[in-house]
C-alpha cells in the first residue's frame, strides 16, 4: 500500500496537468481525422487510404487561399468545400465502379489515389514547406510552459465540427438518409434514398472534414507533401479501436488513446509511450474485435 | 511540273531501266552497315562521339526525404550539365543515372545492386539520408566502386564504418562541434540537447555532447524525437529545469517543427536557443516565419553574400542554383547545404577522375589515390571556399559559419576557418 501511495505521491502534478492538455487537444485533431474515416467506412465499407493526403491537400489549399484572401477563417471553409468537391469526384471516377466487388479493390484503387495525390502535390508545390500563420499567436502561462491558445482553440473547434456534424446526421434529411444507409443499404434504397449519391456525398463529408483538420493543424508544423502519412496511421488504429464504423466510438477513442499516451510519456520516453496504442489495439482485436465501444455480438 | 522530272532521260535511265532494284538496295545497304561495323575502335572514337562516363546517384526522390533530395539533385544536375558544357571530363561526357531510393534503406540496397550489376556505373555520387548512407557503403565497397557522398553526415561513415571507397568533401559533426564549441560555450554552461533519433542526429549529438564538456560546459539532458514526429509537444513539454541553452538537431520537416514548437511553447525564449543549420535551412525559412528569429546556428553553406561568402564565384553559383530551384518550386527557393555538397562532390570527382586519368572502373585505385589529400581552391567549381580531403578517413575539412537569423534573414557572425575545423582521424580501413 506504502508503494502505491508513494508512486501517487511521486506523480508531478504540473507535469500530469501539461499532459492531460496535451492529450485532448492531440485527440480532438485525431478525432477530426478519424471521424471522417470511420464514416467513409460505415457506410461505403471502403479503407480509404488517401484519408491522408485529403489532409495534406486541404493545408495545401488553406494555404493558397490564405495568400489570396489573408483570413484564415475563410481558408478553412473554403478548403473543406474544394477538398469535399475533389473527394465527391474521386469518388464517382474511382470508387463507383468498384462498388460491389472485393475490399482489396478499394484498398489498392485509394492507395493508388494516395500516392497519385503525394507526388501531385511535391511536383505542384515543391520540395519547399510552407506555412499557415495561426489566427491568434496569444499565449499562457501553463506551469512552466508558455501555452498557445491555438492549440486550445483547435481543439474546440474540431469538437464543433464534430458537433455539427453529429447534429446533421440527427435531425438533418440528408443525416437520416446517411443513418439509414450505414444501418441497411438495401431496405434504404428499397425506400427511394438515392444511395450512390449517399455514397458520394459520404465521401466528400470525410474529405471536407480531413481539410478541415489539415488547415486547423498547419500551423502548428508546416504544410509538406507527407504531413497526412504522420496522421492517418495513428487515425486507423483509433477507428479499429473506436469500431468500424462507429463515430462516436472513434471520438472516444481518439481521446482514450491521445491520453494514454500522454500519460505514459510522463514516465517513459514519448517514443515508447506511443507503444501504449498499439499494445491497446493489439487488446482490442484480441477481447472486443468490433471496437471497444460496440458490444461484441454474442 | 513536279511529276516531269520523270520524263526526263537520266530519270527514266535511272528508275526504269533495272539499275536501281530492290535486291541491289538491300545489298548495298547491307554492306554499307556492315563496314561501318568493322571500322575499328579507335576510328570510331576519333569520329564518333566519345563513351560517356556514367555516373550513378542514390537520391530519395519519393518518401520523407523527397523534399532534400529534389533539391539535392538540382546541385547535381547543376554540376554535371555545367561540365558537359566545357566539354566533359577528358572529352568524355558525363550520363548521370539517377536513382530513387524512396527513402528507405531496404530499396536503396536493391537499387545500388542494380547499378552496379545491370547499369554499370563507373563511379557514384550521392546518398541524402544517413542510415540509407550506412546500409548502402558496404556494397559500394564490395563492387569496388567509388562512393563520393554527397550529403549524409552521419560521424561513422568516416570513422568506425568508413571504407577505402567512401569519401565526403562536405563536413561532418565532430568538426562543427569543434567549430561551434566555444560560441556554445560562452551562451551558456548547461545545455539540454533534442534531437532526431536516428544515426545523424545520434551520432552528432555525441559529438557536441563532447566538445561541450571539453569547453568546460555540462549536457544535462536530451532528447530524442523520432524522424517524422508530426506533434513534438509531448517531448518538448518534458524539457524543464535549469540549464541555459537548448540545442536543436534536426532536418527538413522536423526543422520546422522544432522551430515552431519550441517557440510555441516558449522554450525558444526561455532558453538560449541554438543548433544545426539544418533547422533554419532556407527552405525551411517561409514555414518557420520569425518563430526562428534569434536563432543561432552553424552551417557550412549559407546563402548570402557576406564575409568569405561574398566572391564572385559564390554569385555565380547562387544565381544559377536559383534559377534551377525556380524551376521545381514556383516560392523560389534559395540554395540550401545541399545544393552545395552535391554540387561540389561532382566537381571534386571530376578533379580526381582528371587527375588520375580514370577510364572505367578497373582505374579505380588510381581514382582512389587522386582523391585521397585532395586540395580543393575556391573557385567555380568549390563556391563555398577551400576544403582538403583528408587520406586517412576521407573526411573534408571546410570553413564553417556561424550565423542568426533576424526577419527571416540570415546575419553572418563568424567563418571558422578549416583549418580550426580538424580533428584526429578516427577510421582504419579495413585491409584490401
Amino acid at each position: 500500500m506504502d508503494a502505491v501511495a508513494h508512486f501517487f505521491q511521486s506523480i508531478p502534478v504540473d507535469l500530469l496537468i501539461i499532459q492531460t492538455v496535451n492529450g485532448v487537444v492531440t485527440g480532438m485533431i485525431l478525432a477530426l481525422v478519424a471521424s471522417g474515416l470511420t464514416l467513409i467506412f460505415g457506410i461505403m465499407d471502403v479503407v480509404n487510404f488517401a484519408h491522408g493526403e485529403l489532409f495534406m491537400l486541404g493545408a495545401y489549399v488553406g494555404v493558397l487561399v490564405l495568400t489570396a484572401t489573408g483570413s484564415f477563417w475563410i481558408a478553412l471553409v473554403l478548403s473543406a468545400l474544394i477538398v469535399a468537391l475533389l473527394g465527391a469526384a474521386i469518388q464517382v471516377a474511382t470508387l463507383r465502379p468498384l462498388l460491389g466487388r472485393d475490399s482489396l479493390n478499394t484498398i489498392l484503387a485509394t492507395f493508388g489515389i494516395s500516392l497519385i495525390l503525394q507526388n501531385y502535390a511535391l511536383w505542384q508545390f515543391g520540395p519547399v514547406a510552407r506555412k499557415i500563420g495561426e489566427p491568434i499567436t496569444s499565449h499562457f502561462n501553463l506551469f512552466y510552459l508558455t501555452y498557445p491558445w491555438y492549440r486550445i482553440l483547435i481543439a474546440l473547434l474540431s469538437a464543433a465540427i464534430i458537433g455539427g456534424f453529429w447534429l446533421f446526421l440527427k435531425y438533418g434529411k440528408y443525416g437520416v438518409w446517411i443513418r439509414a444507409t450505414t444501418q441497411d443499404r438495401v431496405m434504404a434504397q428499397a425506400m427511394g434514398i438515392p444511395v450512390p449519391m449517399v455514397y458520394t456525398a459520404v465521401f466528400a463529408i470525410g474529405a471536407a472534414m480531413a481539410a478541415a483538420s489539415g488547415v486547423l493543424f498547419a500551423p502548428l508544423v508546416s504544410v509538406n507533401h507527407t504531413m497526412g502519412l504522420d496522421w492517418v496511421l495513428k487515425a486507423f488504429i483509433v477507428v479499429v479501436i473506436g469500431g468500424m464504423g462507429n463515430l462516436g466510438g472513434s471520438i472516444g477513442a481518439a481521446i482514450f488513446i491521445s491520453l494514454l499516451e500522454a500519460y505514459a510519456a510522463i514516465w517513459v520516453d514519448p517514443s515508447q509511450a506511443v507503444i501504449v496504442s498499439f499494445v491497446v489495439l493489439i487488446l482490442t482485436l484480441l477481447f472486443r474485435p468490433t471496437g471497444l465501444f460496440v458490444p461484441t455480438p454474442k | 511540273m513536279t511529276e516531269k522530272w520523270k520524263d526526263e532521260e537520266g530519270a527514266q535511265n535511272f528508275w526504269y531501266r533495272g539499275k536501281v532494284t530492290r535486291r541491289r538496295v538491300i545489298g548495298w545497304g547491307g554492306g554499307a552497315i556492315g563496314a561501318v561495323m568493322l571500322v575499328p575502335a579507335p576510328w570510331r572514337a576519333a569520329f564518333g562521339a566519345a563513351k560517356p562516363y556514367k555516373i550513378g546517384s542514390e537520391q530519395p526522390l519519393s518518401g520523407a526525404g523527397a523534399a532534400g533530395g529534389k533539391t539535392a539533385l538540382v546541385g547535381l544536375q547543376m554540376a554535371v550539365d555545367r561540365i558537359n558544357q566545357m566539354a566533359g571530363i577528358m572529352d568524355r561526357p558525363i550520363e548521370l543515372v539517377i536513382a530513387d531510393d524512396e527513402s528507405k534503406p531496404d530499396v536503396a540496397r536493391r537499387k545500388t545492386q542494380k547499378m552496379v550489376e545491370e547499369d554499370k556505373i563507373d563511379v557514384h555520387v550521392g546518398g541524402f539520408l544517413s542510415n540509407i548512407c550506412l546500409a548502402c557503403m558496404p556494397v559500394w565497397e564490395e563492387a569496388k566502386i567509388v562512393n563520393m557522398i554527397s550529403v549524409c553526415l552521419d560521424t561513422t561513415l568516416t570513422t568506425s564504418k568508413c571504407n577505402r571507397y567512401s569519401f565526403r568533401v562536405h563536413d561532418y559533426a565532430p568538426a562543427q562541434a569543434v567549430a561551434f564549441g566555444p560560441m556554445l560555450a560562452k551562451m551558456g554552461k548547461k545545455w539540454h540537447i533534442a534531437y532526431a533519433d536516428y544515426s545523424w542526429g545520434q551520432s552528432t549529438r555525441d559529438a557536441y555532447a563532447a566538445e561541450i564538456r571539453k569547453n568546460g560546459g555540462e549536457v544535462v539532458g536530451t532528447t530524442g524525437i523520432p524522424l517524422g514526429t508530426a506533434d513534438m509537444t509531448p517531448f518538448l513539454s518534458k524539457i524543464s529545469g535549469d540549464f541555459d541553452g537548448l540545442f536543436g538537431i534536426f532536418f527538413g520537416k522536423d526543422g520546422v517543427t522544432i522551430g515552431n514548437q519550441a517557440y510555441d511553447l516558449g522554450l525558444a525564449k526561455k532558453y538560449k536557443w541554438a543548433g544545426d543549420g539544418a533547422i533554419c535551412e532556407s527552405a525551411n525559412l517561409p514555414a518557420l516565419g520569425n518563430k526562428i528569429d534569434g536563432f543561432v546556428a552553424i552551417n557550412r553553406y549559407v546563402p548570402i553574400f557576406q564575409g568569405a561568402l561574398d566572391t564572385p564565384h559564390h554569385h555565380r553559383f547562387f544565381d544559377e542554383a536559383k534559377k534551377r530551384l525556380a524551376k521545381i518550386d514556383r516560392s523560389g527557393p534559395l540554395p540550401d547545404r545541399y545544393v552545395q555538397s552535391n554540387y561540389e562532390a561532382m566537381n571534386a570527382l571530376k578533379h580526381g577522375m582528371e587527375m588520375s586519368k580514370f577510364e572505367t572502373r578497373e582505374d579505380t585505385m588510381k581514382l582512389i589515390e587522386a582523391l585521397e589529400g585532395l586540395e580543393m581552391k575556391l573557385s567555380d567549381d568549390f563556391p563555398q571556399g577551400d576544403k582538403t580531403l583528408r587520406k586517412a578517413d576521407h573526411q573534408a575539412f571546410l570553413n564553417q559559419f556561424l550565423y542568426t537569423v533576424k526577419g527571416g534573414q540570415f546575419e553572418l557572425f563568424e567563418m571558422v576557418p578549416k583549418d580550426k575545423t580538424i580533428v584526429p582521424p578516427a577510421c582504419k580501413f579495413p585491409a584490401a
